[in-house]
Formats: C-alpha cells, structure tokens, sequence
C-alpha cells in the first residue's frame, strides 16, 4: 500500500491567504542556504589555497588556516546545510500535511534566528572563541542559542504535523523529525560544559571519555543532519521530479528503522587504535559495516524510482543532480563502512584520504541532492521557468567534475601519505621523514585547489540563475488541495 | 574479425559506437581477440616502470622491489583488470533491462572495452612510476572514458539519451565503488603483510 | 497484527513517531557511550597523570584558541612505525585533565603529543614566528601576534582554575590564588612554549626511550 504522495501545485491564486502555504518563509531560506554556499564554499577554497601557499594567512589571527577551517565547516553545514534542511523541510512537512506551517512568527524567528546566529558564530570563529571540538566549536552562548532556535524548529515542523489533515505521516516527514530530535539530544550532551567567560568554557568531559561523547555527536551530527535530512529531501524531492511514487515502500520502512539505530554506534570507529577501550572500537567499527546496508537499500529505492522516469532528463536538469547524488550516496555510503575497518583505517586515519572521503559526500551527496531541490522548488516557488536550463546543465557539468578531481586528487594523497608514514625498511627503520611526506601533498593540495574551485564556479552560476529567475517576484500562493477521504485525518 | 572494436575507436568513437549498434559481437571473441591485449598493457608498463625506475610515492627516495615481486604485482595488477573488466560488463548487462538496452553480453563486453581504451592507451604513463605524474596524466583520460560512456552508451545500446544517461550514472556509480574497494583491499593487505612493510 | 500494520499505527501517531526515534536512537548511546563515562580507569590519575600549572593551562587555552589540532594530533598509536618516529603511544591516563580533549583528526603536520623537550625553546620561538626559517617546506601559518599579547591577557587564569577545580582537577587555593604572578611578564609565546616542552614528558615509566622526531 503506497503512500499517497501529495500534489500542491494547484497555481490558484487566489486571495485566501490565511490557508495558503507559508512559501515566502521558503523562498527566504533557499536564498539564504545559497549564500551560505558561496560563503562556505569560498571559505573552503581560500583555506585550500592556504595548504598551498601559506603567505596567505598574512600573519594575521583572523585569517589564518585553524581559525578559518571551523568557518568552513560551520558555513557548509550550519550555514548552507541546515539553512537548506529548514526549507525543504517546511516545504514539505505543509505539502504532505495539507496544511499551512504551524506558528508561522516563531516560523520566521526561527528563519531569521539561524542567519543571524551563524554570522555571530562565524564571527566569534574569526575571534577565536572555539571548543576546538569538530562540528561543535561554537561557545556556550552559541550552543543555548542553538537549542532555542532548534525548539522552535521542532515545535513549528511537529506543530504542523499535529495539525495535519492527512492521516498517515510521509516518509521525509521521519526523517526530518529524526534530524530534529537527535540532533537535540546530540547537540545537548556533546556540549556540557561549564562556563568560564563569555568566550570560553570547559567540558564536562575529559581526555578519553571526551573523545567518545565527541565522535558519538561528530559522527552523527553527518548521520542525523547530513544524511537523515537530506534523505527526507531525497523522498520528497525525487517522487516529485519523477512524477512517480517511491519504488518500495517497505524498503523505505525498513531502512528507516535499521538506519536510526545502527548510525548512532558508529562513532568510535573516528578512534580505531585511540586510547578508548578496544571493545567501543570494535563495535563501532562492527555497525559501521552493518550500517551499508540500509545505505544502499535507500539508494537503490531512489534509483528504482528514477529509472522509470528517464523521459524528464530531456527537460529538466534538477533530476540530473538527483541522479548522481545517489550515485555518489552509494559510493561515500560504502567508503564509509569500508574505512571503519580496522586494517583500512591504520592507513587512512589522520590522511587526506578522510578529507576526500567527506567531501564526496559533502559535494557528492549533500550539495548535488540541494542543487537538485532547489532547481525543482525555485521556478515552482515564483510560477516561472528557470532563467537558464544551459547554466544549469553548465552547472551540473562543473558539479561533477570539481567532485570528481577532489576525490581523486585526495585518494591518492591520503593513501600516499598513509602509507609512507607507516613504511619500514628491512632494517625496521622509517623510510621517509614527516617533512617529506608533508611536501610531496602540494601537487595534491595545488589540485584539490582547482577542484574545489570548480566546484565554487558552479554555484555562483546557479546563483546568478535562481536571482534571475526570482527578481522582482513574489512567493506564489497555493492553497493546500482536498484530501481524499480515505487518508483524512 | 576486426570488428567494430579495436583501436580505431580512439580516432572516430561516435562511428565506432554506431557500428556497435548494428553488431552482435560474441562476447568471448571481444575478450580474447581485443580487450585482453588492451588489459595487458597497464600491467606490463608498471612491471618496466617500477624496474627501471623504482616506485615513487613522491618523498625522496624511490623504491625499488625484485622482478620477482614485480612479477607477482603485475599479474595480480593484470587479474584485477580482467575480473574489473569482465564484472562491469556483467553488472552493465544486468542493468540492461531496468533502462530497456540490449541484453547481448558481446555487446557490453564491447562497449565497456571501446570505453576503457583511452585509460589503457595512457597507463603508458606507468612507465615513469611517480604517483601524481600517473595521476596527472589518467585524470583526464578518465574524464575522456567516461565522456565516451555517456556518448556511447545510449547509442550502442541503442536505447534515448536519456535513459543512457541514468544507466551510465549506474555504471559510474559501480565503478566509483569498485575503485574505493580496490583502494580499500590494497591498503588492507598491505597492512597485513601482504606488500611492503609497514610498521603496524 | 503483522509488523506492517504496527508500523501503520506509528505513522498515524505524532507522538508515537517521535518516542520511538528517540528510543531507538537512545539505544547505541546508552550501550557504547554510557559505560565509557562511567569507567573510572578513564578518569583517574596515575603517575603517567600531569596536571596543568597557571602557565601550562594558559598555553593550552592558546593553543586551542589558535586552532592547532586543525592539523596536529596529539595521539600517538601502538603502531610500530607510530612508535618509531614519535615515541611512547599514547595512554588514557595521559588524557585524565584535558578538557576537552585535543587527539585531532588531521595530520597535515606530526603529532605533538610527545614533543616536550624535543625542541629547545628557541627553536620553537622562532618556529611560531615564522615556520619556513627552520622548515623549508613548512605550510603552517606563522603567528607573530603571540609576541606582542601579555598571557595574563590570554583569559581570566583563576576563574579558569576555579572552574577547573570544580570539575575535578585538584587545584589548591594558593595555586590558584599564585597564578596570575607566574604569568606576570610573560607573553602568549612564552605560555604556548611551556604548554608544549611538557607535553608528553610524563611518559609511562620503564618502557622505551624516545626516538627521535623525523
């Protein structure tokens, strides 16, 4: 028995405004999430050119590579990620409820919340107020911050699911609740801390028990927000451009469960041979290969829904991201299980090799399933067509080949640098000096630039598009359609 | 007998994938008559390579193994190639059905070679064994194969563009898989003996 | 009921939805995380147990205001090559007073964690400076603005150990009453130097010496 999957785009424009979706909220937040691409990405660019030519730290604080990093990573995630995850979320959560968003203020609170936060927090990075705790740097006015906002996230997207006039909840809907609570519950513990100053404070946990709480938040702060989000961007979004349901809903059903309870065990294998007990490694690294499964099942439910809609690829160039968003969802998905392995990760840990194998995904995955979404959501959001479907196939082009040469580029720097840091002679002495090794990178690093650069390339391009296509229009009404009365609430 | 295949299709491939089109190519003829001299080439430059010149990862020294254990590397570099080789065509014909292609195994084997052929053209490039100058040169010769895949599928398949686009992302996605695994099995092997010592 | 209809129930019901993520996310937490905390191995003091001094500390803070284990780790691993070019692998003793902890995830340079004494402290002013005058080949940020900053400017030093003091690291009142004069007259330079020559010095006893850094 198939979902019924909703169709809102009914372009009635009429006056009654107080039942029509909140799409000026929506509209709003993919503007916002595009900036913050180009912000975070140029941020990843600049600290890449960095690893090549140091001068430009200039000597000075603010500027210099450990300052910069932490902007990077909470720009993409914080700033682009999330930003995008509340738009599509929203989006969603109204159109598979038939309802308008719940507590529309605190809705644009939230919005308008976020943005503001992650300026001050990117400034705060620059000033050097930072736990030094990855994906968690920001001090403890931040994270209380972080909390209020992220309760009001919860309470307007549960609220509109409590009000909803469709009995049974859509599968992105699990998803995105999913991103929400865990990220909560994650969000909460990793960041006890006591405060000293206003800048700075200390954990409550120290050494190794830190370690553990860090990774159990830093390893799902990609499996909740990174992949459990943009999943429930994925069963939107696809269904939608495919004009087709999901292929399997038990599958769906299936992974969902397998995917929520495996993904939080992960965590230790950040630590294989660390000073943590040797069981927390060994089933961290036990689940992290039992997680592919649920993985690839998903994978394989989006392209079984894709194939039979192969006809809209004439047309319509959000569907060509989708595509290889899953494609390389497969690839970082099975990258992952595979570099948990003990006899794998002696050789990646601490390499460049985790570097390429986050931005497959962060590029791969998590920024191509956007592009995606947003190229479907921008021209339905104003009733026109996009400004340019060759920039967008431009795009998709630059897209994958700045992917492409950054994974490659560091596949073959992070297992070069693993395996010469562990090279032996006959004789049981090290080959080759740290300085060396460290050297040999730069040709990497000089690629890795470029790629990333290409990457950035692509997005102001769709940038330039989605301001075009937007200019001087407003957020169309569209007023929730009846349900059919076998799925009434 | 020199069918459509052969090195032709690095001069003229959109001609070399219309007269695949029309063929029937047996799949065992592909494999030993072409695209097992083509697989033979990578390992055969890498074996002269690393004799003469040693293998270098980019720091200073460059190192240097026996012909024995050239030898040994060579033919598991050259089994590894025909069991990839083989897989992909297999696994391409599998999704042959779910995007409406020719299920001909012959005619997979063909286009999986005519499409690996510029990357064993240029593994040339292992004659001089240093990592990022091979990466150099088969970066592009990838971005080329792959342009071949894209272009040729649909047309020797002789199935629409578009569903020649979403079965070659398939492909590309297998591939991508199947390289991260190889990276993966090397690296496991080599820390468990199986290779130049390392100190774990 | 097959599991099927179950799950109709839960996709009917908000609440039910929400308890059941919460629930089966809770699970590996629970299992893996919560036994760690409360190991106590993991949180007392040994003799391979060095706690922070007022000046230790505020190099510590610097380090971590700088961003260093961006690309340093401080976690050195029971591998035989590790060993070899760094020294003793690291121990979870070591780690009883780091809040939070600084192992890193990157090593665009090597490992700090047994770097004390390695380098004279001269050596290590001029590295901080400007890294390329004593390694050629060197990508790391220079970082001059150290020289200039008093480290009593670096954080309030005995609200810091009082708060410290309350988490557990036993910190006497005269020490803490002693700090602000031990960093009177010295820059963040000086701070970050001797956080960095302790580092790794109260290494596990008996075992093998240190080799030395590549």
């Amino acid at each position: 028995m198939e979902q019924a999957v909703t169709s809102a785009m009914t372009t009635s424009n009429t006056h009654l405004r107080d039942d029509s979706y909140l799409d000026d909220i929506v509209s709003r937040l993919v503007q916002f999430s595009v900036f913050w691409a180009i912000v975070g990405m140029g941020a990843g660019v600049y600290i890449a050119a960095q690893l090549v030519w140091p001068a430009l730290n200039f000597d000075t604080a603010w500027l210099s590579f450990g300052r910069l990093r932490p902007l990077h990573t909470n720009g993409v995630i914080f700033g682009f990620g999330v930003t995008a995850l509340m738009a599509t979320a929203f989006y969603t959560v109204q159109r598979t409820c038939h309802v308008k968003l719940f507590a529309p203020r605190l809705a644009w609170i939230v919005a308008y919340g976020w943005q503001l936060l992650i300026v001050l927090g990117g400034l705060s990075l620059l000033a050097g107020w930072t736990s030094s705790k990855e994906y968690a740097e920001l001090e403890w006015p931040f994270d209380i911050a972080i909390t209020l906002l992220w309760v009001g996230f919860g309470i307007v997207f549960f609220g509109t699911i409590a009000k909803r006039k469709i009995k049974p909840i859509y599968i992105s809907n699990w998803f995105y609740g999913g991103l929400i609570i865990v990220i909560a519950m994650l969000h909460i513990f990793n960041n006890l801390a006591i405060p000293v100053t206003l800048d700075k404070s200390y954990s409550l946990y120290a050494g190794a028990q830190d370690a553990v709480v860090q990774w159990w938040y830093g390893h799902n702060a990609v499996g909740f927000l990174l992949t459990g989000g943009f999943l429930g961007m994925l069963y939107y979004f696809l269904p939608k451009q495919a004009e087709r349901p999901i292929w399997s809903y038990r599958l769906s059903i299936i992974s969902f469960w397998a995917f929520t309870y495996l993904y939080i065990w992960a965590g230790p294998h950040h630590l294989h041979y660390n000073a943590i007990p040797e069981w927390v490694q060994s089933l961290g690294m036990v689940m992290s290969v039992i997680l592919l499964a649920p993985s690839w099942a998903t994978m394989i439910n989006g392209v079984m829904t894709v194939s039979g809609a192969w006809q809209k690829l004439k047309t319509d160039p959000a569907m060509k991201f989708t595509v290889l968003a899953l494609a390389f969802y497969g690839l970082a998905t099975f990258e992952g299980s595979m570099m948990a392995v003990r006899s794998v990760n002696v050789v990646s840990h601490f390499t460049d090799w985790t570097v390429g194998h986050v931005h497959s995904g962060a590029l791969g995955w998590n920024a191509m399933i956007t592009y995606g979404a947003f190229y479907f959501l921008v021209p339905r959001l104003v009733n026109r067509p996009l400004y340019s479907t060759r920039l967008a196939n431009a795009h998709f082009w630059l897209a994958l080949a700045g992917t492409m040469l950054y994974i490659m580029a560091m596949w073959a720097a992070g297992v070069s640098q693993g395996l010469l840091w562990l090279s032996m002679d006959e004789i049981g002495e090290l080959q080759y000096g740290f300085v060396d090794i460290m050297a040999s990178m730069t040709s990497y690093y000089g690629l890795r630039f470029i790629a990333g650069f290409i990457f950035l390339v692509g997005a102001v391009m769709m940038a330039y598009n989605f301001y075009m296509t937007m200019r001087s229009t407003e957020a169309v009404r569209v007023r929730p359609p009846q349900v059919d009365p076998a799925y009434q609430a | 007998m020199t069918s459509p295949i052969s090195f032709r299709s690095l001069l003229s491939p959109t001609a070399t994938f219309k007269a695949l089109a029309e063929a029937t190519p047996n799949p065992m003829r592909v494999l030993f008559s072409y695209a097992i001299w083509l697989l033979l080439l990578p390992p055969a430059f890498a074996w002269l390579g690393a004799y003469a010149f040693g293998w270098r990862l980019g720091a200073e020294n460059p190192l240097l193994l026996s012909p024995a254990t050239l030898t040994l590397i060579s033919i598991g570099y050259f089994a590894l190639l025909v069991f990839g080789f083989v897989t992909t065509a297999i696994i391409s014909r599998w999704m042959a059905s779910t995007y409406g292609a020719s299920d001909s195994l012959g005619l997979h084997f063909a286009l999986i070679a005519v499409v690996g052929t510029p990357l064993a053209v240029a593994s040339v490039a292992h004659l001089f064994p240093h990592v990022f100058f091979n990466v150099l040169v088969l970066i592009p010769t990838m971005i080329w194969s792959m342009y071949l895949l894209y272009k040729g599928l649909p047309i020797a398949l002789r199935i629409p563009p578009e569903r020649g686009m979403l079965m070659a992302s398939s492909l590309v996605g297998w591939l991508l898989v199947a390289a991260v695994s190889l990276l993966g099995i090397t690296v496991a092997l080599w820390a468990s003996g199986i290779g130049p010592s390392l100190g774990v | 009921m097959n599991a099927l209809s179950l799950h109709k129930k839960l996709e009917e019901n908000a609440g039910l939805l929400i308890f059941g993520i919460l629930l089966v996310s809770a699970i590996g937490g629970l299992v893996q995380v919560l036994p760690t905390i409360f190991q106590d191995t993991l949180s007392t003091p040994t003799e391979n147990t060095r706690m922070y001094d007022a000046v230790e500390l505020t190099g510590r803070d610097i380090y971590i205001r700088e961003g260093c284990s961006t690309c340093h780790s401080q976690q050195v691993r029971p591998l035989i090559a590790e060993v070899e070019r760094y020294g003793q692998y690291s121990r979870s003793d070591e780690f009883v007073y780091d809040r939070p902890f600084l192992w890193g995830s990157k090593r665009t340079g090597p490992d700090l964690h047994r770097i004390g004494g390695k380098y004279s402290d001269a050596w290590h002013r001029i590295h901080l400076i400007d890294p390329r005058r004593v390694v050629k080949d060197s990508i790391m940020p220079g970082y001059p603005w150290l020289v200039n900053r008093p480290a009593s400017g670096a954080g309030d030093i005995q609200a810091k150990m009082k708060v410290l003091q309350g988490l557990g690291h036993p910190y006497t009142d005269e020490q803490i009453a002693a700090a602000p004069a031990q960093l009177a007259g010295l820059q963040e330079m000086d701070a970050l130097i001797r956080y960095l020559q302790m580092l790794g010095t109260n290494r596990p006893t008996g075992n093998d010496p240190d080799a030395h850094a590549h």
